[in-house]
């Protein structure tokens, strides 16, 4: 039987959610009998193939122009699209951005933070622009499953994983429910 | 005792008449998820998580209020009940900003706890978009109105256990809000900072500046102690982690103050900025520096001193018992003139009470002492006492703090009228501070085989000095002294040199004491060491070291056993 396709990547995301993924240790064996994965942040193949894979993963928040493609493009190619973490799931850490207005964001970061000297914003039109509010990824595509966590439990993301090679919709509860 | 039978769940079970619903299934073991409910405080029925099922009640009753009564029979789990108990929560999640990421207490929220219980994954009700205040107009905590869920408790903490009454509630329904005195920012309030708010708060609508964000519940260690602001002596619960302080909180089983602390015990210490001697200090000049220098060196320019006339030692009364012990045999084994606890008792009068004897006063007496200012947890327990009915009078000739609360606000002079009253009542209590007038003393004479005495001693562990057998000075009487020790640890003790030949300061910190000295050895703070110490009350409580000192400051008895040790002295 052919293997699952999977693809994965990091929108507005610390990363967290894929080292709880990589916590998985050596069931990641396991699962390379069943799943094959194809572009993910660390590989060479930094999108999904216009054929489309099985499985996507998404992490982080969608805050700006670029990571609002990357969703866009996610959901178009991958059958079923999990929202992995709260940045993906709820908006996350990210949102306290929504707290303040873009552009005294930018100042801060790139102007007044103590150690700049002679700031600038950087402006390239090759660059994303941050949207008007950091949204989780539902806000923005359909998501078919959330799993949350700050990260979420590598015993979460494997029970994710296994119901749905099982054909299964996983459920979490207990101890794989947690948004903390 | 008189018992009455319930059956909780098929269960039956003999609880004490008087218990609530909640009290007898915890006899049981029966686990009824509570949020406004908190085991120091009245019980309130405000968050309605506790609702259970009881025969021939027309509706769900909140079990933390329902009085339990003989042949109840009641359902804790049922589909109605756990049907009810989740739309509590979804309501109390869509009546504010409940959102957890960013949030200190995540991880260690009460609501949080049992939203994953009732497996909550979705809001099902559209939440507010208008952000509720803020308030950090106080240094120490901030309150968050986005995160309350009007529990009440830090009302009930505020009026119960610190009796301060500066925190209600205004309003009514969906615009109810936690509110300081007439709606004024808590930085301009009543507020006096003890922190009980802050302690039995269950979501992180209230949370300290300090301690926020560095270490969940898994990731600290939680170490009991005794403090060392005052003579009381309060429970502490330190809250540590990479030896790194992160928060103090009242030890809710301690005797003396059951959870309850004060600014000075609870925040104060986290807030030292002062500077840490990290190793000794020689000043080799008259009017030079002080420079580093070996262990070595410092001790031997020490011992070659201690042998001189004229010598005074002088310690700081945070010490323990055993450091007290052992630094008045050196002392006294050294012939110094004066071996002395900087410090005060109160006057010996009477029987000796306890501090719990304010709960049972009908009058209470505080003289000399202003209980807003210093020992404020024996100031809650005497305003804690008038809320229940006894009445206080305070002899001061200068303003305090616990006026408002006093039937009679006298001087000195008329201290004979306060005697007068309280010889009628049927439990008095007098508290007087340390340093009282001759005449003040003489005239609480008559109370002695009727008042309950609580002496408030000036100094942590005053009574410990004592009874290690050392002298008490107010540190400001070693005139003529030529050598002068002062072991001052983390005390910013105010000590004159008054032309002594040479001074030593064991110290922790640098500060006007350091600067007067020749040699400084570093001492640790009150978190790095262990041993007992000696309450107002005559208990003797126990300190717990909860950080290891730097590697290059000594324990001060390892330093008492070194300078011993080169002068062939035995501690």
């Amino acid at each position: 039987m052919a293997k699952i396709k999977v693809a994965s990547d990091w929108l507005e995301s610390c990363a967290g959610c894929h080292m709880s993924l990589l916590d998985i240790d050596e069931r990641i064996l396991e699962l390379l009998k069943h799943v094959e994965f194809h572009a993910t942040p660390i590989t060479d193949f930094k999108h999904p193939p216009e054929e489309g894979v099985d499985v996507g993963i998404l992490s982080g928040a969608v805050a700006n122009t670029h990571q609002l493609e990357t969703a866009k493009r996610m959901r178009e190619r991958c059958k079923i699209l999990i929202a992995m973490g709260d940045c993906a799931t709820f908006g996350g850490i990210c949102t306290m951005l929504n707290f303040f207005d873009k552009e005294e964001a930018l100042r801060r970061g790139y102007i007044e933070t103590e150690s700049t000297v002679d700031g600038k914003i950087p402006r390239s039109e090759e660059l994303a622009r941050p949207l008007e509010k950091v949204l989780a990824v539902d806000e923005v595509v359909s998501v078919d499953v959330h799993l949350p966590g700050c990260p979420p439990s590598a015993d979460a993301i494997w029970y994710v994983l296994t119901e749905l090679l099982a054909g299964r919709m996983p459920v979490l509860e207990g101890e794989n429910l947690k948004y903390d | 005792m008189a018992e009455i039978q319930i059956t909780i769940n098929g269960q039956r079970i003999a609880a004490p008449a008087g218990s609530t619903v909640l009290d007898a299934a915890g006899v049981a073991g029966i686990d009824i998820p509570t949020l406004c409910h908190h085991p120091a405080l009245n019980d309130w029925g405000a968050c309605r998580m506790c609702l259970v099922e009881i025969e021939r009640q027309r509706t769900l009753q909140p079990a933390c209020t329902f009085p339990a009564t003989d042949g109840m029979v009641v359902h804790t789990e049922s589909e109605k009940v756990v049907a009810a108990r989740k739309f509590v929560l979804e309501l109390l999640f869509s009546e504010r900003n409940h959102y957890c990421m960013y949030c200190q207490m995540s991880g260690d929220c009460e609501l949080q706890d049992l939203a994953y219980r009732y497996g909550l994954t979705e809001w099902p009700y559209p939440r507010p978009t208008t952000p509720l205040p803020v308030d950090a107009t106080r240094q120490y905590i901030v309150m968050d109105h986005n995160r309350c869920i009007l529990c009440r408790r830090c009302v009930r903490a505020c009026a119960e256990l610190a009796a301060n009454h500066t925190l209600a509630v205004r309003e009514r329904g969906i615009h109810s809000m936690i509110t300081a005195d007439l709606n004024v920012p808590l930085g301009e309030s009543s507020c006096i900072e003890c922190g009980t708010c802050l302690q039995v708060c269950p979501t992180g609508a209230i949370m300290d500046v300090k301690g926020a964000y560095r270490g969940r519940e898994s990731e600290v260690e939680r170490t009991k102690s005794t403090c060392l602001g005052c003579s009381i002596g309060c429970g502490i619960e330190v809250v540590s982690r990479a030896n790194h302080l992160v928060r103090i909180e009242g030890d809710w089983d301690a005797e003396v103050n059951a959870g309850l602390l004060c600014v000075v015990g609870r925040f104060e210490p986290l807030y030292d900025e002062r500077k840490r001697v990290t190793e000794p200090l020689v000043r080799r000049r008259r009017n030079g520096a002080l420079e580093p220098t070996e262990w070595g060196e410092a001790l031997d320019l020490v011992t070659k001193r201690l042998t001189d006339d004229g010598l005074a030692a002088l310690i700081t009364s945070r010490a323990t018992n055993e450091t007290m012990s052992q630094f008045g045999k050196l002392f006294r084994s050294l012939g110094a003139e004066t071996v002395a606890a900087v410090g005060s008792l109160a006057p010996a009068m009477g029987a000796e009470g306890k501090l719990v004897d304010l709960h049972e006063a009908d009058i209470i007496i505080v003289v000399g002492a202003d209980l807003k200012e210093d020992y404020q947890v024996a100031g809650a327990f005497v305003r804690r006492a008038v809320d229940r009915g006894a009445r206080l009078a305070l002899v001061a000739d200068t303003d305090n703090g616990l006026a408002p609360y006093a039937a009679w606000h006298v001087g000195f002079d008329e201290i004979g009228d306060v005697v007068g009253i309280a010889e009628q009542a049927s439990q008095p209590v007098v508290v007087c501070a340390a340093d009282l007038p001759a005449e003040a003393r003489a005239a609480l004479a008559p109370l002695a085989g009727k008042a309950s005495f609580i002496g408030l001693s000036s100094g942590s562990n005053s009574r410990g000095a004592v009874g290690a057998g050392l002298a008490l000075s107010s540190g400001e009487d070693v005139n003529g002294a030529r050598v002068l020790y002062v072991l001052a640890e983390d005390d910013a003790l105010n000590i004159q040199r008054n032309g002594a030949e040479f001074m030593v300061a064991q110290a922790s910190y640098v500060g006007p004491l350091t600067d007067m000295a020749d040699v400084v050895l570093p001492a640790p703070i009150w978190a790095e060491q262990s041993g007992s110490v000696t309450n107002t009350e005559g208990r003797v409580q126990s300190v717990q070291a909860v950080l290891a000192s730097p590697e290059t400051v000594w324990p001060t008895s390892k330093v008492l056993e070194a300078l011993a040790g080169q002068l062939n002295l035995t501690l």
